[in-house]
């Protein structure tokens, strides 16, 4: 039986607006509960909501950057369903006129773009949040603890069609869509915070099949991890059930993080009945021509967009697409040390590399103010000149990044430049040959691998400053004559 | 000379030439109040007490010839639907027997500002969805002109009040006819202003697209006066317009529309007389009068009944006992939940809600609440049409006089046509109001409405006063006075 997974990925990103969707209530980011209300945002009698123009931009902005068709005559609608962390126990989202519609993401995995159709973009408010004590759930709790400052908070919800066929591109397309919105400069894009959720459906069918098999949803995960083993756990699970004859339940599950696992949560006999009709609160809503013109000046240079034009500069997609997911000072000094050096993979290499790796190392999150973007370039021209090896730059390196100084004056002050100068350099040679006469011997009688010892007590003795590949060239030249 | 009988322009006047102070009318309307409320019960609360103080400020105003307000000193009883800070609003629902409210609707801040003095809340059908206010928690609310009968409703307990003097005037709610109908069951003028024109902020929402806050009042001139204080354009109001008023003649160079569906059967008798009555004074004064057929008015009860508690079923899910008011515990939440709903609300609003529940459900919403919306454009086109021809629509305001009380409470469907004859105005958002001309052989008032085209609220009560000043009606209720 051959199966194949089909999946659609529902995601929830939490604008980084001042203030909240229809009340001018600040935007809190704190675990003081319900410090940041008014009586619209925790539906006291005879409030009203005003949307705030913000949040409608930022949609906007995330509907263009996707290729979606805007809908200039959105409407908010009221989705009713009773939940106590939902104040007025309807919740203003859209229905049938969602800001966006038809839209696409280029994502990249490894060397190759893959492109994800994007049904809908659509914006509405957040609930409270509920601490259920006594058990997690509500249904059993013995008292729940509400905190409304979340209440009325912007959200916009992607909603991709059924096209994503593996984890791998279920966590390419997510890892992209954040990235957009930090570069759209909507969403802080912290995963760890929350400030992107997604649901998952997912079902299994024949390979041949035109139809779509029983479709499972895992709720409300945030970490990329989660995504991909709740995933591949759930195209296991079903494609056993399959296998085993045994029917799939179209249900809602939930991804156990420890165990590693999906549960039902619950069973839906078809899908809720939300009542959807438009809020008579906030009449049809308009976005003119010029609203949508003055929104396309604020579009940045798109994820995409850096991807092509860092691949003129000699980069592979996935270097690329690597940069163009770093934070914004990394893309930045790549441009400027590949503008110096003209070499892409040094300057790729030395940032996304060593420096990263010794920035994470010795936990420094931003580089030193008086670390000079022109410094890697000078390192890299030094190497490239002969004039350090690569150990003494990685030495550099390190200095620079824990003391105000500069590439060349670490290489002076410790005596890191390079003998280039072959007659000095066979100098040493000659005292090494004496002091190790019995490895010479050796060598001699066949024991090839003794040279790099050989090297080793020269590059030793001069401090590592002569250049190891002209040493071991005329340290055999003076072996065999 | 009884000063609680005067005009807000006469009493100002007085105040004005110090021959009479705000703190004694303040005195007499609750001389008046006294003698009437254990019959009448137009109040839930009274403010006696709180307000004396600011009735000296007002003394001392005048006396220093400060004041600059025509409503600075004036006693105003407010629907017990619109917040004030600090005190309960309770709509007259169990549901909210003690909740206060922390903040003060825009219609009260702006009532504040002209220094009014609040005389406190009056009783109303239970979150206005009534004609008789019959359906109030608290006990019903009688007519000051023959306790056997109704006041009307839903702002009865404004109209008895204003009817009995216990204020100068008073601000209702008008849904579907909520202002006007008691307004006309108790001899009053009642004005209900274009929807937008005054906020909404602070009302309790019954439905959003048909709720518009407005006064009853003695004469014509003292609904010109708060009507001038309490509108304006509102941010806090999505629905809010612009106050911008067309200019219609008011003079006999004015069109007359008679609606022939709202002179047919179901009106009575005398209903239609005051109607006739009223045009044969327009007639003989030179204006121009018309019979004009507008046959979908016929639909409005239909269209009224899907779309208003489809509005009112999302806008009272927010009483749920989780942050404010009635709670009645329960095993779990959701428990909780259905306890409080279920013992909160009377029997009337939860017809609505269910009503509105079931307008709005999957399968359902295309055939009810769809086809409602449809005609409700339907009708407004129509209106729009009809006001080519004429600048002012006549009919009576109630199909018949005031009613027994008891006598429909059994009878859901006969009570709701009581509003046969000022729905149509809601659902297209004009400017309505009922101008009391006559009484009945059972000596109650009867009344008869006026409408115009949207924003053009100024030119209908100047047209009002014109037809108020030739009918000269004088009748006041006995017996309290
Ligand atoms: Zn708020």
């Amino acid at each position: 039986m051959s199966l194949k997974p089909t999946i659609g990925i529902e995601t929830h990103i939490e604008l980084n607006t001042n203030t909240k969707m229809f009340c001018r209530c600040a935007v809190v980011d704190t675990d003081e509960p319900n410090i940041s209300l008014c009586p619209t945002c925790i539906g006291l009698p005879g409030a009203l909501p005003v949307p705030n123009k913000k949040a409608i931009e930022f949609i906007t902005l995330l509907a263009l950057s996707t290729g979606c068709e805007i809908t200039s005559k959105g409407m908010f609608h009221r989705k009713n369903y009773f939940y106590p962390d939902l104040p007025k126990n309807y919740q203003i989202s859209q229905f049938d006129l969602p800001v966006g519609l038809n839209g696409e993401l280029e994502i990249v995995i490894d060397e190759n773009k893959d492109y994800i159709q994007i049904e809908r973009v659509h914006m509405e408010e957040d609930t409270g949040k509920s601490s259920h004590s006594g058990s997690g759930r509500i249904e059993s709790a013995t008292s729940t603890a509400l905190d409304f400052n979340r209440s009325g908070v912007p959200l916009v919800e992607i909603v991709t069609k059924p096209v994503i066929s593996s984890s791998k591109q279920a966590v390419a397309y997510i890892e992209e869509l954040r990235q957009l919105s930090i570069d759209l400069n909507i969403s802080e894009g912290r995963l760890e915070k929350g400030n992107l959720r997604f649901d998952a459906n997912i079902s299994v069918a024949l390979e041949d099949s035109n139809e779509l098999g029983t479709k499972v949803e895992i709720k409300n995960m945030n970490s990329l991890r989660s995504l991909e083993r709740a995933i591949d756990f759930e195209i296991q699970r079903q494609t056993k059930a399959l296998e085993d004859g045994v029917e799939i339940v179209q249900e809602t599950r939930h991804w156990d993080e420890n165990k590693e696992v999906t549960s039902t949560m619950r069973s839906k006999e078809g899908s809720a009945d939300y009542r959807y009709f438009s809020d008579p609160d906030l009449p049809n809503m308009f976005l003119s021509d010029e609203f949508i013109k003055e929104v396309e000046t604020l579009m940045p240079l798109l994820p995409k967009a850096q991807r092509e034009e860092l691949m003129t500069t000699g980069l592979s997609l996935s270097q690329s697409n690597i940069l163009s997911k770093s934070d914004d000072w990394i893309k930045k000094l790549y441009v400027k040390v590949f503008d110096q050096t003209k070499d892409s993979v040094a300057s790729y290499n030395w940032i996304t590399g060593e420096l990263q790796g010794q920035m994470r190392k010795a936990n420094i999150e931003v580089l030193p103010e008086w670390f000079n973007d022109d410094y890697l370039s000078e390192i890299i021209e030094l190497i490239k000149s002969n004039k350090i090896s690569f150990t003494s730059a990685k030495i550099i390196l390190t200095e620079i990044l824990t003391a105000e100084t500069t590439p060349s004056k670490v290489a002076e002050q410790k005596n890191l430049f390079q003998e280039n100068d072959s007659e000095k350099i066979s100098e040493m040679i000659n005292q090494i040959i004496k002091e190790n006469q019995d490895i010479v011997d050796r060598i001699k009688s066949g024991e090839d691998k003794l040279v790099g010892f050989l090297v080793g007590q020269l590059m030793k003795q001069s401090n590592g400053s002569v250049n190891p590949g002209m040493a071991k060239e005329l340290l055999l030249k003076e072996l065999e004559g | 000379m009884d000063v609680s009988h005067l005009s807000i322009r006469e009493i100002n006047s007085l105040f004005t030439k110090k021959e009479i102070k705000p703190s004694e009318l303040y005195s007499k309307v609750f001389e008046n109040a006294a003698n009437s409320e254990a019959a009448l019960h137009a109040h839930l609360t009274l403010f006696e007490e709180e307000n004396i103080k600011k009735a000296a400020e007002a003394d001392k105003r005048f006396s220093n010839s400060e004041s600059a307000s025509l409503l600075d000193g004036i006693p105003i009883a407010i629907k017990d639907n619109i917040n004030i800070k600090n005190y309960k609003t309770t709509c007259s629902s169990k549901m909210l027997s003690n909740y206060t409210s922390p903040y003060d609707a825009t219609v009260i801040e702006k009532l504040k500002q002209q220094n009014t003095l609040f005389t406190g809340k009056t009783n109303l059908d239970e979150f206005a969805m009534g004609s008789s206010t019959e359906n109030s928690a608290f006990g019903l609310t009688k007519n000051p002109w023959n306790t056997d009968y109704v006041p009307g409703g839903s702002s009865g307990g404004s109209a008895a009040s204003v009817g009995a003097r216990s204020s100068i005037a008073a601000l209702g709610s008008d849904t579907g006819g909520s202002i006007r109908q008691p307004a006309s069951f108790c001899g009053l003028v009642g004005f209900k202003p274009t929807y937008g024109t005054v906020s909404r902020f602070g009302l309790v929402a019954f439905a959003s697209s048909l709720d518009q806050i407005g006064p009853i009042t003695k004469t014509v001139d003292d609904s010109r006066i708060i009507f001038s204080s309490i509108s304006g354009e509102d941010s806090r109001d999505a629905t809010s317009v612009i106050n911008n008023q067309l200019d219609i003649p008011s003079d006999n160079t004015a069109t007359i529309g008679v609606i022939k569906e709202l002179m047919e059967d179901g009106i009575s008798g005398e209903a239609k007389n005051e109607v006739n009555k009223v045009i044969e004074i327009l007639k003989s004064k030179g204006y121009k009068v018309k019979e004009i057929s507008i046959p979908i008015i016929k639909l409005s009860i239909s269209i009224y009944y899907l779309i208003a508690p489809a509005e009112c079923s999302a806008n009272l899910a927010r009483f749920d006992g989780v942050r404010y008011g009635l709670r009645v515990d329960g095993n779990t939440s959701y428990e909780m939940m259905e306890n409080t709903r279920a013992e909160g609300f009377g029997a009337e609003v939860k017809r609505r809600i269910l009503l509105g529940t079931y307008a709005l459900s999957a399968g359902y919403y295309d055939e009810y609440y769809g086809k409602a919306l449809q005609a409700r454009k339907e009708m407004i086109d129509e209106f729009a049409k009809t006001f080519k021809d004429v600048d002012y629509l006549i009919s009576p305001t109630t199909p018949t006089q005031a009613f027994k009380s008891g006598e429909k409470t059994s009878n859901p469907l006969e009570m709701y046509m009581s509003d046969l004859c000022t729905i149509p105005a809601n659902l297209a958002g004009l400017p309505a109001i009922s101008i009391p001309t006559g009484l009945s052989k059972d000596e109650l008032p009867l009344g008869v409405q006026i409408m115009s085209k949207p924003l053009s609220d100024n030119s209908l009560l100047d047209f009002s006063e014109i037809i108020e000043n030739e009918v000269q009606f004088d009748g006041q209720p006995k017996g309290w006075l």
